[in-house]
C-alpha cells in the first residue's frame, strides 16, 4: 500500500516537473496599404467582342480602386479557362494571390446571346473561391464583365463593387451649350438627360436612384430642379428669393437640404423633396453651405466661415447642435460624407493648391489624396471606396476622375474632349 | 650494593677552603694551571690538527742552464738593460708646502667627488622614490578606476538582473493570469521553464522578427476603420513553413479582414525560426493576435 502510494507521488512530481509551455502570443498591430497582386487571364472562347474583351474590362475595373494590382498576362502560353487543372505554382511564382478565369461562349446563335463562365481561384490556398456564369446580349457584354469585377471584388474586399453603376456629370461646350449626362461609372455608354444653353451646376443623385437634383441658370438665377431619369420629368424644387443652390439629398431620398441667400447670407435649409416643408436649420450671420446628409438621416455635415476661414462643421437636424469636424489646415470646404458615414471628404487648400483630403472620422486622421492644383466638387462612390471629382491642371481643359481612397490610383474618366465638371455618383443597384 | 654518595658537608668542612684562602702561591699555581687547562683542552677541540699526508711535488735540479734557451730574445734583454741605464733619473725637489696644499686639495676633490657622487646617487634615489611614487599613485588611480568600474560592472550586473527578474516576474504574472483561468498547472511549468534559462532576449528577438514579416503583409485596407481583433493558432515546421493551416480562433467579422490576414501568415512563409532547438520548441506553436487598425478607441 505504502509503494503504491510513494508511486503515486512520484508519478505526479514526474508530470509536474515535465515542461508544458504556454502558447507563446504575438501581437501584431497594423498592417499597410498595400494592393492585392491578381492575374485576369485572357479568357478563352469569343472574348473579342467589338473590339472589347472582357479580362481588359474587369483588370481596369480592379486597377482603379487602388486595392488590387492585376498582374500582365500577355504572351502567357496555355492560359487556363477554368479552375481545372491550374498550375499553382507557376502563378505563385507570378507573385499572383488570385486568378480569374474564364470563357466566353455563344449561348443561343439565334438570339446571339453569349454565355460568359468565370472562376475565381485562391492560389494561396489552391482553391476556387467563386465560379459562376452570366448570359446576355452581346450589347451587354461591358455590364457583364463590370459584374464579374463586382462579384470578384466583393469577395476578396467585403464591400460591393462599384462598376455596374452609374455616374453623371456636365458637360459644357463652348461656353455656350451645357448638357447633364449619365455614363457607365467608367465613362462608357454616356448619353445626355439634359440639354441647355444655361449652366447647370451641383447634380446630385438620389440614393433611391430614380432622381437627379441640380442647379440650373434657365430662370436667370439658381434655382434647383429634380428630374426623374425613368420619365424625365422636371420638377421645379426651390425658386426661392435669392439663390437656391447645393441641394443634397437625404439617406431616405425624401429630403433635401438646399442653400437658400433668403436673408442676406447662404444659410442651409431642408425641404421635402415635393418642394413643401421648407425649414430653416441655423441662426447665424455667417456662411453656411455645401450641406451633405449623413447616412444617420440627423447629422448634415457643411462648410462655413463662422470660425474665421471656412471650416467643415456639423449640425444636428434635431437640436441644432453644431460641432467643427475639421482642424487640420486652414481653408477646407465641399464636404461629402462616405455611405457608411465612417469618411469624410473636402477640399483643402494646401499651399495655394486645391486638393481632396480626406478624414477618418474615428481616428480623425487626414489624408490628401489628390495632387491638385485646382480640384473640385469630390464625391463618394456609394461605397465609399472611391471618389470621383474634378480636376485641372492649369490652362487647360477641366476633366473629371476617380482617385482611391487610400491615394494610391488616380485616373481620368474618359468622356471626350469638351469641359467636364461637377459630376455625381449614382447609387448600387440590383 | 652501596652506592658512593658525594658528600658536600664533608667538603664544605674540611679546611681546604681555609688553606687556599691563606697560601696565595698555591692560589697562582692553581690559577696557572688552570688557564694551561683550558688552552690545551681549547687546542684540542678547536683546532684542526693536520692528519692526512701532503701531496708532494718532484722537483728536478739542473746543474747547468740547458744550451738550447740561447735564444735572440734572450740576448736581446741586455740592450734594454742599456736603454734603462740611458735614462737619467733627476730627484723630484718636493716642495713641503706644496705637497701639503696639494694633498689638502685632492682631500677636497676627494671629499667633492664624494660628496657629489652622494648628492647624485641622492638625486638618482629621490627620482626612483618619485617614479616608484608616481608609478604607485597611477597603479593607485588605475586600481581604483578598475574597482570603480568593477563596482559599475557589478551595480550593471544586479541593475540587469533586477530589469529581468521583473521582466520574468511581469511575464510570469501575464503567463499565470492568462493560464491559471484555463489550467493551473500549465502555468506553473511555464513560470518553471521560465526560471530554467530559456534565453529570453533570443525568444523575444524571434517573436519580433516573426510579428515583422507577418505585419508587413497585413493588408489592413480590408479590414474596415472600426477596431478589429484577430487571433490564429499556427504550428511551425523546424524550416519555418507552417505545419497544416492557420487556425482561425477569433474572427474579426469582417470576412475580407479575416482573409486579409490569413493570406498575410501564408504569405510571410517561411517565417524567422531559430537553430536552438530549445527556442524553436517554444516558438513552435503561437498565437497570432492581430490589430490592424491599430488600437485607436470610437
Amino acid at each position: 500500500m505504502i509503494y503504491r502510494i510513494y508511486s503515486l507521488f512520484f508519478g505526479v512530481l514526474l508530470l509536474l516537473s515535465t515542461p508544458i509551455y504556454a502558447l507563446e502570443v504575438i501581437e501584431i498591430l497594423g498592417g499597410k496599404a498595400s494592393e492585392i497582386p491578381i492575374a485576369i487571364v485572357p479568357f478563352d472562347g469569343l472574348e473579342n467582342i467589338g473590339g472589347q474583351k472582357a479580362h481588359q474590362i474587369i483588370s481596369s475595373d480592379l486597377n482603379r480602386t487602388g486595392l488590387f494590382r492585376p498582374l500582365n498576362t500577355l504572351g502567357i502560353s496555355n492560359p487556363p479557362s477554368s479552375d481545372i487543372n491550374i498550375n499553382y505554382t507557376k502563378w505563385s511564382a507570378m507573385d499572383a494571390q488570385f486568378i480569374v478565369v474564364g470563357k466566353v461562349e455563344s449561348e443561343n446563335p439565334v438570339s446571339g446571346n453569349i454565355k460568359i463562365t468565370w472562376s475565381l481561384i485562391d492560389i494561396f490556398k489552391e482553391k476556387t473561391v467563386v465560379s459562376m456564369r452570366y448570359i446576355g446580349k452581346k450589347s451587354q457584354y461591358r455590364a457583364i464583365a463590370h459584374k464579374v469585377s463586382d462579384n470578384v471584388y466583393e469577395h476578396l474586399t467585403g464591400s460591393k463593387g462599384v462598376f455596374h453603376t452609374k455616374i453623371a456629370y456636365v458637360k459644357k461646350v463652348n461656353n455656350k451649350k451645357y448638357s447633364l449626362n449619365v455614363a457607365d461609372f467608367d465613362g462608357f455608354n454616356s448619353r445626355p438627360i439634359l440639354n441647355t444653353t444655361q449652366p447647370i451646376i451641383s447634380p446630385r443623385w438620389s440614393p433611391d436612384g430614380e432622381k437627379i437634383a441640380y442647379v440650373s441658370f434657365e430662370k436667370k438665377k439658381p434655382v434647383i430642379y429634380i428630374q426623374n431619369l425613368r420619365t424625365g420629368k422636371r420638377t421645379l424644387l426651390a425658386n426661392f428669393k435669392g439663390n437656391n443652390s447645393a441641394p443634397a439629398w437625404s439617406p431616405d431620398s425624401k429630403k433635401l437640404a438646399i442653400v437658400l441667400t433668403y436673408n442676406k447670407n447662404s444659410q442651409i435649409y431642408t425641404i421635402n423633396a415635393d418642394g413643401s416643408g421648407i425649414k430653416r436649420l441655423m441662426r447665424s450671420n455667417a456662411i453656411n453651405t455645401e450641406p451633405s446628409w449623413a447616412p444617420n438621416g440627423e447629422d448634415i455635415y457643411f462648410s462655413s466661415n463662422r470660425g474665421g476661414n471656412p471650416q467643415i462643421y456639423k449640425v444636428n437636424i434635431n437640436d441644432d447642435e453644431i460641432s467643427r469636424v475639421t482642424y487640420e489646415g486652414k481653408y477646407n470646404l465641399s464636404p461629402s460624407i462616405s455611405y457608411d458615414g465612417k469618411l469624410l471628404i473636402f477640399l483643402t487648400n494646401d499651399q495655394g493648391k486645391f486638393k481632396v483630403a480626406i478624414q477618418n472620422l474615428i481616428s480623425n486622421q487626414v489624408l490628401k489624396i489628390s495632387e491638385g492644383p485646382a480640384d473640385e466638387s469630390p464625391i463618394f462612390a456609394p461605397n465609399g471606396h472611391l471618389v470621383l471629382f474634378t480636376y485641372k491642371d492649369y490652362g487647360k481643359t477641366t476633366k473629371i476622375g476617380t482617385v482611391s481612397i487610400n491615394g494610391l490610383k488616380r485616373l481620368p474618366i474618359n468622356v471626350g474632349s469638351s469641359i467636364i465638371q461637377e459630376p455625381t455618383w449614382g447609387p448600387i443597384t440590383n | 650494593m652501596n652506592i658512593p654518595q658525594f658528600n658536600f658537608d664533608l667538603i664544605r668542612n674540611s679546611n681546604i677552603w681555609g688553606i687556599l684562602e691563606d697560601d696565595h702561591n698555591l692560589q697562582a699555581n692553581l690559577f696557572s694551571f688552570l688557564i694551561h687547562f683550558a688552552l690545551f683542552i681549547f687546542m684540542i677541540f678547536s683546532i684542526q690538527w693536520q692528519t692526512k699526508i701532503p701531496n708532494f711535488a718532484e722537483v728536478e735540479l739542473w746543474d747547468a742552464v740547458p744550451t738550447q734557451i740561447k735564444n735572440k730574445q734572450i740576448k736581446t734583454e741586455p740592450k734594454k738593460n742599456k736603454q734603462i741605464k740611458k735614462i737619467k733619473t733627476t730627484p723630484l725637489k718636493i716642495d713641503k708646502q706644496q705637497l701639503k696644499l696639494n694633498e689638502e686639495a685632492e682631500i677636497k676633490l676627494k671629499k667633492k667627488k664624494v660628496a657629489e657622487k652622494k648628492a647624485l646617487a641622492k638625486k638618482k634615489k629621490f627620482q626612483e622614490i618619485k617614479k616608484l611614487q608616481a608609478k604607485l599613485l597611477k597603479q593607485e588611480e588605475i586600481d581604483k578606476l578598475q574597482d570603480k568600474l568593477l563596482e559599475q560592472d557589478k551595480l550593471d550586473k544586479i541593475k540587469d538582473k533586477l530589469l529581468e527578474q521583473e521582466r520574468i516576474e511581469k511575464l510570469q504574472d501575464s503567463l499565470r493570469d492568462e493560464e491559471l483561468k484555463k489550467k493551473p498547472t500549465i502555468a506553473i511549468a511555464a513560470d518553471t521553464e521560465v526560471l530554467a534559462g530559456i534565453n529570453s532576449g533570443e525568444l523575444d528577438r524571434f517573436k519580433a522578427l516573426i510579428q515583422q514579416k507577418i505585419q508587413q503583409n497585413v493588408n489592413n485596407q480590408l479590414c474596415g476603420l472600426d477596431r478589429v481583433e484577430l487571433e490564429f493558432e499556427i504550428s511551425l515546421m523546424p524550416t519555418g513553413d507552417l505545419l497544416g493551416e492557420p487556425k482561425m480562433t477569433q474572427s474579426s467579422k469582417i470576412a475580407s479582414c479575416d482573409a486579409a490576414v490569413e493570406r498575410a501568415i501564408l504569405q510571410s512563409q517561411p517565417l524567422p525560426i531559430p537553430q536552438d532547438k530549445k527556442l524553436f520548441k517554444r516558438l513552435k506553436d503561437l498565437k497570432l493576435k492581430f490589430h490592424p487598425n491599430g488600437h485607436y478607441d470610437l
